[in-house]
């Protein structure tokens, strides 16, 4: 298989890349993701926030997904889903796999928009145990918001960035209590409207410069051990669920054996080219991702 | 329950000595079992450990130890291709960086040569520099053994069992030991809902091994366990080192040891851990400076930032015990020696084998299975042996046509779960199949949440997949066992 442009990442950034690159006369675009569904991680967020540049409406970021996804199906986009791309070679060639079965695709451009990750709680080297009821934030969303399951009775979060504060909020409303929202810096790190939603109309505690110094629990989470950072005061918070938000890694594994600078082939975009505070500015960013990409594209397709 | 089965040979316990003495008692023509107390095999002291396979330069030449650790050293390769098990030999390099150092180095290589071992060599300070230029400069001497290997634990202990099972050996889990004793001849053993009959029992329960062999003698040998910490980088650290290091260190204490794993990631560990009186695994601060901060003296440059986990391990150190009052009290000093009990006939019990137990779990096993099948009388081979087991699909490591081919046969092996270490659904599935009933069990098996992400990804899937080929409710699904339920709260019907 043959193709202009080769887009890795069907979320927000991937699917305003795939659109864009095609708008801009790209022959062939593959677009390629792990899930069985477009979207990325924005079918996951049902809180609203979503889309105020590029609706000017505020959307929940499964409807903003949603918006994205019918433009995407209607378009001919060669679209190839519950498909990972296992690694790319220096010689514009990816390796896909699927249920469908492993293929070679060769492409002239590549646009990497495959997200995030997490940063898990194992990177914190913490002391204490290693029990179950231990997720990051953004897995607790997935399992809450997609697959219906439940988490636990009383969690502790750590981190108050965005999606720290949002699954303070939305562990509460599904009848979790959660007794604290803890960080490690002075002040709240997520936006003005989540500290305010989560913190202020939840009633939750956030507990500025404090971290969580100890897991305890044999088998599932029995509670944590809190420590007040300037006074280095600590105390133990019971708790069989504790949520982590320690923040966000671009996803560039792929792109290791390219080198360093990389080919000029070679477009990052979203959250795997820097992490975005709102969904609008990852698609703008994917989107000219997508026309330099589809430039490029027919350049060198040009030349060849 | 089941009523009483009888045996030629029994195990008690399936961790790697329970499973290779398992493995080898099948060469003979007997009939054996091997009982294991918890969900799954690989759950006590051989799920956390170094992964080194020792060359045997750091026992004391002449003992049991130092025979056999030798011995296995040089046929790991071959045990490794009969199971289908990973295995690298890194070489290893000890360290010095002064004259106590220089010592020990001195010391390990006439041990090592005096042991048998081949191929040590003292190299200058500038050699090992130039060997393995992350390590801090200003190194006096090491010693080189290029034999020292590395392999999977956790793979090497499921293959041995695997091979036991396909050649005949029943396995019970969730059948703990609560009865043994002898009838005549026989032995009686109460595991779980079983009672079985067997002329020979072989007590290889780990920490709980002298609790087992004191169901039926009075005590001899406990197990007082100490621990200690461990540190997993990423993989873009692991080629920081190309050999296992071990380094020396000058003042009194325990040097860092760094391990270049099968996997591709590094190591740090174990940390030291003096008088630890916990038995269980939880991470100590302590453990965890020490190891940072002989990180940040004998390797300088490695980033500490690709830390993806830090765990907790358990050993198992034997010591003599003496009757005082009422109780049992240890003998000031431990063993060094393995510790194996032959205290009634057909009884054999290990308690407290610990490094180079991973290297020498094969060999003890043979070694035992032997004394077994001779007591019985029934030594002869058995004809239908085959020590080969087939390992588990991995199209990680298959060329594309082949990992092609295995996917058109079933479509799952082309479905990746684990983005971190590409593992795919079908991978899962064949662990769950052979016997993982948890997260840990699948981990363990395939690797799924050993890397970068640490299963954030993939943990749910995994869980779905559990309870889909269990049958078990998503909340009955457990991270490793009884008391461990990935979900809480209140139950929904999906």
């Amino acid at each position: 298989m043959t193709c202009d442009v080769l887009v890795i990442g069907a979320g927000a950034a991937g699917m305003a890349a795939a659109l864009s690159a095609l708008e801009a006369g790209a022959g062939t675009v593959f677009l390629i993701d792990r899930d069985t569904r477009l979207g990325g991680v924005l079918p996951q967020c049902l809180h609203s926030g979503f889309g105020e540049v590029i609706f000017r409406q505020e959307l929940t970021g499964a409807q903003y997904a949603a918006r994205w996804a019918a433009r995407v199906e209607a378009a001919p986009i060669c679209l190839r889903l519950d498909t990972t791309v296992l690694a790319v070679s220096p010689e514009r060639r990816a390796l896909l796999s699927g249920p469908a079965g492993v293929e070679e695709v060769s492409f002239r451009a590549l646009v990497l928009a495959a997200g995030c990750r997490e940063v898990p709680i194992g990177a914190l080297a913490l002391p204490g145990t290693r029990p179950a009821g231990v997720f990051t934030a953004g897995q607790a969303q997935r399992m809450v918001n997609l697959e219906g399951l439940t988490l636990g009775r009383d969690a502790v979060i750590l981190g108050s960035g965005d999606v720290g504060l949002v699954m303070a909020r939305q562990l509460t409303l599904a009848g979790c209590q959660v007794s604290a929202v803890v960080e490690q810096r002075e002040r709240c790190g997520g936006l003005p409207r989540n500290y305010r939603r989560s913190i202020v109309e939840c009633g939750i505690p956030l507990l500025t410069r404090t971290t969580v110094s100890r897991v305890h629990g044999a088998g599932r989470v029995r509670g944590v051990t809190l420590r007040q950072l300037d006074t280095g005061e600590e105390r133990f918070q019971p708790c069989d669920t504790l949520i982590t938000a320690l923040g966000m890694v671009p996803e560039r594994e792929l792109l290791r054996p390219l080198g360093n600078p990389l080919p000029s082939w070679v477009f990052l975009c979203g959250n795997c080219h820097h992490i975005h505070r709102t969904v609008d500015t990852v698609s703008l960013q994917g989107a000219q991702a997508g026309r330099e990409a589809a430039a490029l594209a027919l350049e060198s397709g040009a030349a060849g | 329950m089941s009523s009483e089965e009888r045996f030629d040979a029994v195990v008690l316990g399936g961790g790697l000595l329970g499973c290779f003495a398992a493995r080898h008692l099948t060469s003979y023509k007997l009939r054996c079992a091997l009982v294991e107390a918890r969900e799954d095999v690989c759950t006590g002291i051989s799920r956390g450990n170094s992964a080194i396979v020792y060359t045997g330069c750091d026992n004391k030449s002449g003992t049991l130890k130092a025979r056999l650790c030798v011995q296995a050293n040089r046929t790991f390769e071959a045990l490794c291709a009969q199971l289908g098990v990973p295995f690298v030999r890194r070489g290893s390099l000890l360290v010095s960086y002064g004259p106590r150092g220089d010592q020990v180095v001195r010391r390990k290589y006439r041990q090592g040569r005096d042991n048998g071992v081949e191929n040590l060599e003292i190299l200058t300070g500038a050699q090992a520099e130039a060997m393995e230029p992350g390590l801090a400069p200003g190194i006096s001497c090491a010693l080189l053994a290029p034999g020292t290997g590395v392999t999977d634990p956790w793979a090497l202990c499921f293959a041995a069992c695997e091979n036991a099972q396909a050649n005949g050996c029943r396995v019970w889990r969730n059948a703990p030991v609560t009865a043994l004793a002898r009838e005549g001849a026989n032995w009686i053993v109460t595991a779980g809902p079983h009672t079985l009959r067997a002329g020979a029992v072989l007590n290889c329960c780990g920490l709980n091994a002298h609790r087992v062999q004191e169901l039926c003698t009075s005590p001899a040998v406990r197990v007082i366990p100490d621990r200690a910490d461990y540190l997993v980088l990423d993989q873009p650290a692991g080629p920081f080192v190309r050999h296992v290091i071990f380094q020396e260190p000058e003042q009194k204490g325990k040097g860092l040891t760094l391990v270049p794993t099968t996997d591709g990631k590094l190591l740090l560990g174990p940390s030291e851990q003096p008088g630890g009186e916990a038995s269980d695994r939880a991470v100590t601060a302590q453990g965890l400076d020490f190891l940072r901060s002989r990180a940040a003296r004998v390797v300088p440059g490695l980033d500490l930032s690709q830390v993806i986990r830090a765990f907790g391990a358990v050993r198992p150190n034997p010591f003599h015990v003496r009757r005082e009052g009422e109780g049992w009290v240890p003998e000031e000093r431990g063993i060094h020696s393995f510790a194996i009990e032959h205290p009634h006939p057909g009884l054999w019990s290990l308690i407290g084998i610990k490094t180079p137990g991973l290297t020498c779990a094969d060999a003890l096993g043979a070694m035992l299975a032997g004394e077994a099948a001779a007591y019985l009388g029934k030594d002869a081979p058995n004809p239908e042996f085959d020590p080969c087991r087939t390992p588990p699909p991995r199209p990680r490591d298959l060329d594309l046509p082949a990992r092609r081919a295995l996917v058109q046969a079933n479509p799952a092996y082309g479905r990746v779960v684990c983005r971190c270490e590409d593992v795919t659904e079908g991978e899962i599935l064949e662990a769950i199949r052979r016997g993982a009933v948890t997260l840990d069990g699948v981990k363990r098996r395939v690797g799924t949440g050993l890397g970068r992400c640490q299963g954030s990804w993939c943990a749910d899937r995994v869980l779905e997949l559990l309870s889909r080929e269990l049958g078990l409710s998503p909340w009955e699904v457990t991270q490793d066992g009884p008391g461990s339920p990935l979900l809480g709260g209140e139950r929904r019907d999906l």
